[in-house]
């Protein structure tokens, strides 16, 4: 069955406003390839019945996977670029200074998507601290558990390694396998993937020193946000530092941040006694 | 091609014996080529771009692009299709950089490429090192030995076109006479 | 900004020569190793070359050698495109001194991307 116009007329208008990103009409095709899979998990027909699921009764977990579904970008290694080289010129140092040489980092990958994103921040410590192995722990969570089993198995196609990824980088922390490459062992020990809501109370979990919680906020509404905001701060060090996406900011939503400008980004930290 | 034939009980004994040259089918399966293919269809010829796992009838003439791989494992890897589909194929990647009239040379090229970029990626998913060939085109060469082929057969557009490992080296003898007492022949050339 | 493109299919000298034009750049381009050497000693030096690997006369490994042992050349950054993708020929081409590698099959965001890790995206352009 074909997609009904009203349906693709409603994915153009969603992806649009969520990523700025056109779907020029004609590509029907690709809405349908994209999102089949996740219509067949959901126990759905086809595409269209997805559609109409979602559009009768809009939540943003599914809205949020549609978008993604249909945005390549969210594969980027390095994505920003920002976010990950400022936690090695400024973050990492901040935070070394203020931990005792024993105490372990805690760094949270809270939407990990298919795993780049734990991935970078692994390999760039892996890079940075000698032994970061014993030093640090990363915890990557996301909302589906496709994704979060992609993460814990550490593998990707070559067209993902090649979207962002440095050449030195792959060549030192992956392997090949068959048409795929691995991320080396040490890495994938740094990090402990698991499913999570982020729009429900989240588990016992960090203190953290690191936050990525990035173009996830940006699929809910005023409230959600700010109950988000407010859990993820109850989950980090009162000197931690959080990353949003690079089209989200606490301002004017969650007022108990400071904004801290690094490089061409912002990252956010709590706000003393807010 | 009455080898492949010769002594049908013995070929999983026969692929792993003799000097140990292994056949394309010990090396990679058909599923990776299929996500090979599929990767370098997506990212050249165009994202909504699919490929149906169906068999088909090419209409009219064919024409086969390939590189050989030469290491561990010795063969080709060969795109075959029908003339229309390798100028659409062109027309497809080279998208808004496509000439008003393509010419011969044109999808030669192209076709060629494409076998470049999916014969580098077989070559790299095989165990060792290998040497690649720059791509020809025209009549892709002969299947030497049936066992060692991984083929698959897709639809493009609705028109077929086949993608294949084959090896360029004829079965090796059988080592050892098979049970039975028969001893291995090639069409009655002494060994 | 200026690129050089370097590779013995002309569709593909199309592609990787379109999507840099797209960015904003001066593109001329080669067809082999050579013929690319021959561009650089006539003056015409590139911030960037993209650069293929099994091509006839210089492969793109010897290129890459080549512009190397040269230090008036040492401005320019060098990426392989090529669909040589084994991890041990990644290895061969940085050691030659090749700053990037991209594996073919690419999109156009691959290149976008790997441009944004060197710093050679021109200014005016933004996604």
């Amino acid at each position: 069955m074909t997609l009904p116009a009203t349906s693709f007329d409603w994915v153009r208008a969603l992806v649009h406003r969520e990523s700025a990103i056109v779907l020029a009409p004609g590509k029907e095709y690709l809405v349908e390839a994209r999102l089949l899979p996740m219509a067949r998990q959901l126990g759905l027909a086809d595409v269209g019945s997805l559609v109409e699921k979602v559009r009768s009764r809009p939540d943003p977990d599914s809205t949020r996977r549609i978008v993604e579904a249909l945005t390549t970008n969210e594969t980027s290694w390095f994505r920003d670029g920002d976010p990950f080289t400022t936690l090695t010129s400024t973050v990492l140092p901040s935070v070394l200074a203020a931990r005792g040489p024993n105490e372990r980092l805690q760094i949270w990958s809270a939407a990990c998507s298919s795993g780049q994103e734990p991935y970078t921040i692994a390999m760039l410590l892996e890079d940075a601290l000698p032994n970061a192995g014993q030093r640090v722990s990363i915890t990557a969570t996301d909302l589906s558990r496709e994704m979060v089993e992609r993460t814990r198995a550490g593998r990707f196609s070559q067209l993902e390694v090649n979207r962002g990824l440095p050449a030195p980088m792959l060549v030192r922390h992956f392997t090949r396998a068959g048409n795929e490459w691995e991320v080396a062992a040490n890495l994938r020990r740094m990090i402990t993937a698991s499913e999570c809501n982020l729009a429900a109370p989240l588990p016992r979990m960090g203190p953290f020193d690191v936050v990525y919680l990035r173009n996830v906020l940006i699929y809910f509404d005023l409230s959600t946000k700010q109950a988000i905001l407010r859990r993820v701060r109850e989950l980090m060090r009162p000197d931690g530092w959080l990353f949003l996406g690079a089209a989200e900011t606490t301002l004017g939503v969650d007022d108990s941040w400071e904004r801290v400008v690094l490089g061409r980004s912002s990252a956010y930290r709590p706000l003393k006694g807010a | 091609m009455s080898t492949a034939h010769t002594g049908g009980i013995d070929t999983g004994e026969r692929r792993r014996s003799g000097d140990g040259r292994p056949v394309i089918t010990d090396l990679i399966d058909e599923p990776t080529v299929q996500s090979i293919v599929e990767d370098a269809w997506v990212a050249l010829v165009g994202e909504d771009e699919v490929l149906i796992p169906l068999a088909g009838e090419p209409i009219g003439d064919v024409v086969s692009a390939w590189v050989d791989v030469v290491g561990p494992w010795t063969g080709s890897v060969v795109l075959t299709t029908g003339r229309q589909t390798a100028a659409e194929l062109t027309r497809a990647l080279l998208a808004e950089s496509s000439p008003e009239l393509l010419e011969d040379e044109d999808v030669a090229d192209a076709f060629g490429e494409i076998a470049n970029v999916v014969g580098g990626n077989v070559k790299a998913a095989l165990p060792g090192s290998s040497a690649l060939s720059l791509p020809e085109v025209g009549e892709a060469p002969a299947v030497r030995n049936p066992e060692d082929v991984v083929r698959l057969d897709v639809l493009w557009r609705g028109q077929p076109l086949s993608i294949s490992a084959q090896g360029a080296l004829p079965p090796l003898p059988v080592p050892h006479p098979p049970p039975g007492g028969q001893s291995p022949h090639e069409n009655g050339a002494s060994l | 900004m200026r690129a050089l493109v370097i590779d013995d299919s002309r569709a593909m000298r199309r592609i990787v020569s379109g999507i840099l034009i797209g960015l904003g750049y001066e593109v001329r381009d080669a067809g082999h190793g050579r013929e690319g050497l021959d561009v650089l000693d006539e003056g015409w030096i590139p911030d960037l070359v993209c650069v293929d690997w099994n091509m006839p006369v210089m492969d793109g490994l010897q290129f890459v050698s080549a512009v190397r042992s040269n230090p008036a050349w040492r401005s320019v950054t060098i990426m392989m495109v090529t669909s040589e993708s084994e991890h041990t020929q990644i290895v061969r081409a940085l050691a030659a001194g090749a700053h990037e590698y991209v594996i073919k099959p690419f999109t156009a965001d691959a290149i976008h991307d790997k441009l944004a890790l060197l710093g050679l995206l021109p200014q005016e352009v933004s996604l």
